[in-house]
């Protein structure tokens, strides 16, 4: 057993106390499934143990979001682990501890105005409405994606003490805004290109945490139509219902060996931005087929707040928008393949992953 | 891994394989402006050229991973994959060859005789010898095992074949057909016992080839008549009976190809032309929907490409990438037409419509041809633990 699987079954393990719950304005997060986890240093992996964290790849990060994802986890191990955390890092500001839940968040009405005269990490103060805060309201700390008069700027808050709004997405994780009212922050500058890349990663952990749940919801939706019978069969042994669960297949493989490959993409660090957007509309593109079939497939059953399938396609339904809708990234992705000009199509297609 | 799990590992980098992909690129740029060939869509049905296709051979660029002793180049099927990846996106003249480089060379590889191997092998590495598949039938298209041409042995110990073949593409600019016979009555028991692949020289007598036309109009389909064909008793390919497990072996190599995702590519290409001289929001957005597609597809593409170099025959992940490919040829179609105001015809002075015309009249093919997509998508059902 590899250290990634083990860390994997360490997760799993863990899960096994944590059934998925239905959100609500009071009971945003699970709170004790994150203790657990922060306990296991789960919540520090990918994190390098100089600044904190629990060390170890980015791959075991993505092998612990994507556990996480599939069993329908409220809590912010995907912003932490794959993007608030490893960009702190990489701005050399220091990071809070991996046990107090970390978000992130792009900022584009927020502005941050340096508060000391230093090129490098600084202090800033920061004013504006961030919107659309994943785990707004839980998070102790928020990377805010500001700008500045001078650039972009990576600025962490502690927003422990700040209200969110009541917003939450269609699965009812908060997605509130943080009012920054001259707040202080410590920060780094970032070239437009770190920007870029740092938006793009935020869209790559959402596509890993699509491509998890892709693959739960066909494994659950083959595991039901093996079970449900009707007309004396089981579902699954019908044609028509084996032609859909096909369908499902393929679009969940197409979505998870792109996004595997994004994630190489950035471990390479090359094309991170078209390979996340390539990823981040190739596994929202795969949610219409596959959580629609999977409703189809479980009928009324797997219409209700009872069963579990719901707890995933709300998800998928949300996550495929969330960090940069689908449209904005296929546009990102329509013009980056358009670069080197009109005939420059498929050397850029054989060049992103 | 198993090769029957529906998921494979990520495909490594090969460095050899981009090196190639540019020697490639290269010299298809200097046949483009030679104006030795004229990019069109479905061009591993429609476009024969033996000369074109020799040269290939003689760049070393066909049998790429077979034995250097039978003429092949033992190069990774990696290598071979981003051959044949550049030869498509060009809308290259590929398919005098194509058959016989992409499956009937790996099928005598494992099945040929030492004689068969080396009569057969090296010309089709020079891309000068070329196959075209004998399976469906008037009446066995999806149902294979219903074939009736019938193959048994005379005095000589030759074999007499009699029988029809259909959709042999290019029959008449071929010279064999492997042909899948009948060898033992049917046994309704056991549909798929009985049946051989012969190795069948289109140039013997009692052979007609009529053509079939598709719906542009264009020769590529034939009908193969056997009448009282004498073949060669050496010219049995593997195993009397065994010719059930031997065509479906052949299906990882004939279902994963680039060719199942880019046959309509040079479409997108023309597209892309359109969409940078417009600038029009909705087409950029449209050519990023379809490059994630495509994206996508060349990886699953090529893990398939990594499991042939790991020796492994991958059927069921292969029926896959066909049945998500072949679907992606006839969107782009419909993708296209929703953002660009282009009207297809085969005259039109604009090359988007005409790519729009050649992959409109082409589209009924995609997901029939190798297996229609309804037989992939039960052998996925398969996979799934569901059959």
């Amino acid at each position: 057993m590899s250290d990634q699987d083990l860390v994997v079954e360490t997760v799993r393990d863990i899960l096994t106390g944590f059934e998925p719950f239905v959100l609500t304005a009071e009971r945003r997060w699970d709170a004790g499934l994150w203790s657990a986890l922060a306990d296991a240093g789960l919540t520090g992996v990918g994190l390098p143990e100089e600044a904190g964290g629990s060390g170890g790849e980015l791959a075991d990060a993505v092998a612990i979001v994507r556990t996480l994802a599939a069993g329908a986890a409220a809590v912010p191990v995907a912003e932490q682990l794959l993007v608030a955390g490893p960009a702190i890092v990489a701005a050399d500001l220091a990071l809070p501890s991996p046990e107090e839940p970390l978000t992130f968040a792009v900022g584009d009405a927020v502005s941050a105005q340096a508060s000391d005269d230093g090129d490098g990490p600084g202090r800033f103060t920061l004013t504006g409405t961030a919107t659309d805060v994943a785990w707004a309201g839980v998070a102790q700390h928020v990377a805010v994606l500001a700008s500045s008069a001078v650039g972009p700027v990576l600025a962490l808050v502690a927003v422990g003490d700040l209200p969110a709004s009541d917003a939450f997405n269609l699965a009812g994780e908060p997605r509130g805004s943080l009012v920054l009212d001259g707040v202080p922050a410590t920060g780094a500058l970032l070239t437009e290109t770190q920007a870029d890349v740092l938006r793009a990663r935020y869209a790559l952990a959402r596509a890993v945490q699509l491509a998890a749940a892709l693959e739960q919801v066909l494994a659950w939706t083959v595991q039901y139509a093996g079970e449900r019978v009707q007309f004396g069969r089981p579902l699954g042994k019908f044609q028509a219902i084996q032609m859909e669960l096909a369908e499902m297949a393929g679009e969940v493989t197409a979505a998870t060996a792109l996004t595997d490959a994004a994630v190489q993409a950035v471990e390479r660090d090359e094309n991170v931005v078209l390979a996340a957007a390539a990823a981040k509309v190739r596994a929202g593109a795969a949610v219409e087929v596959v959580a629609r079939l999977a409703h189809q497939v479980h009928g009324a059953l797997g219409f209700t707040q009872e069963h579990k399938l719901h707890h995933l396609t709300r998800r998928l339904w949300s996550w495929r928008d969330e960090a940069g809708s689908e449209l904005a990234w296929s546009r990102v992705l329509g013009a980056g393949v358009l670069a080197d000009g009109p005939d420059g199509l498929w050397p850029a297609l054989t060049r992103v992953v | 891994m198993s090769s029957n799990s529906l998921t494979l590992a990520p495909a490594p980098r090969s460095e050899a394989a981009e090196q190639v992909r540019a020697e490639v690129r290269e010299f298809l740029a200097a046949e483009l402006a030679a104006g030795t060939f004229r990019t069109h869509v479905d061009t591993w049905l429609s476009g024969v050229d033996p000369s074109f296709s020799r040269k290939l051979g003689e760049r070393g660029w066909l049998g790429m991973t077979w034995p250097k002793k039978y003429g092949g180049h033992e190069r990774s099927a990696m290598e071979r994959y981003a051959v044949t990846e550049e030869l498509l996106a060009a809308g290259a003249p590929v398919a005098a060859h194509w058959i016989a480089d992409r499956q009937s060379g790996p099928n005598l590889l494992t099945y040929g005789t030492e004689k068969q191997r080396q009569e057969l092998l090296p010309r089709i590495a020079a891309g000068e010898c070329y196959f075209v598949i004998g399976m469906s039938e008037p009446d066995s298209g999806s149902d294979l095992a219903s074939i009736r041409t019938r193959a048994s042995r005379n005095a000589d110990g030759d074999w007499v074949v009699n029988g029809a073949k259909v959709w042999t593409s290019n029959a008449h600019d071929s010279h064999y057909a492997i042909t899948l016979v009948r060898s033992v009555p049917a046994d309704p028991a056991n549909r798929h016992a009985g049946l051989s692949q012969l190795l069948i020289d289109l140039s013997l007598p009692g052979i007609t080839i009529n053509p079939i036309r598709i719906l542009d109009g264009g020769h590529h389909f034939n009908e193969v008549v056997f009448e009282d064909v004498v073949v060669p008793g050496d010219m049995l390919l593997g195993e009397d009976g065994n010719g059930w497990h031997q065509v479906t072996a052949e299906l990882a190599f004939e279902r994963s190809g680039p060719e199942r995702f880019l046959s309509t590519y040079p479409l997108v290409a023309e597209f892309a032309r359109r969409v940078a001289d417009s600038g029009d929001p909705a087409a950029v957005a449209t050519l990023g929907r379809l490059s994630a597609r495509i994206l996508a597809l060349r990886q699953m593409s090529l893990r398939i490409a990594a499991a042939l170099d790991r020796g492994e025959l991958p059927n069921i992940p292969a029926a896959l990438v066909k049945d998500v490919g072949t679907t992606f040829e006839g969107d782009v179609i419909e993708e296209i037409r929703r953002v660009v105001d282009v009207t297809p015809s085969l005259d039109s002075p604009d090359p988007l419509g005409r790519a729009l015309a050649e992959a409109q009249l082409h589209a009924p093919g995609y997901t029939l041809r190798g297996g229609t997509n309804e037989i992939l998508r039960g052998i996925v059902a398969r996979g799934l633990g569901l059959r």
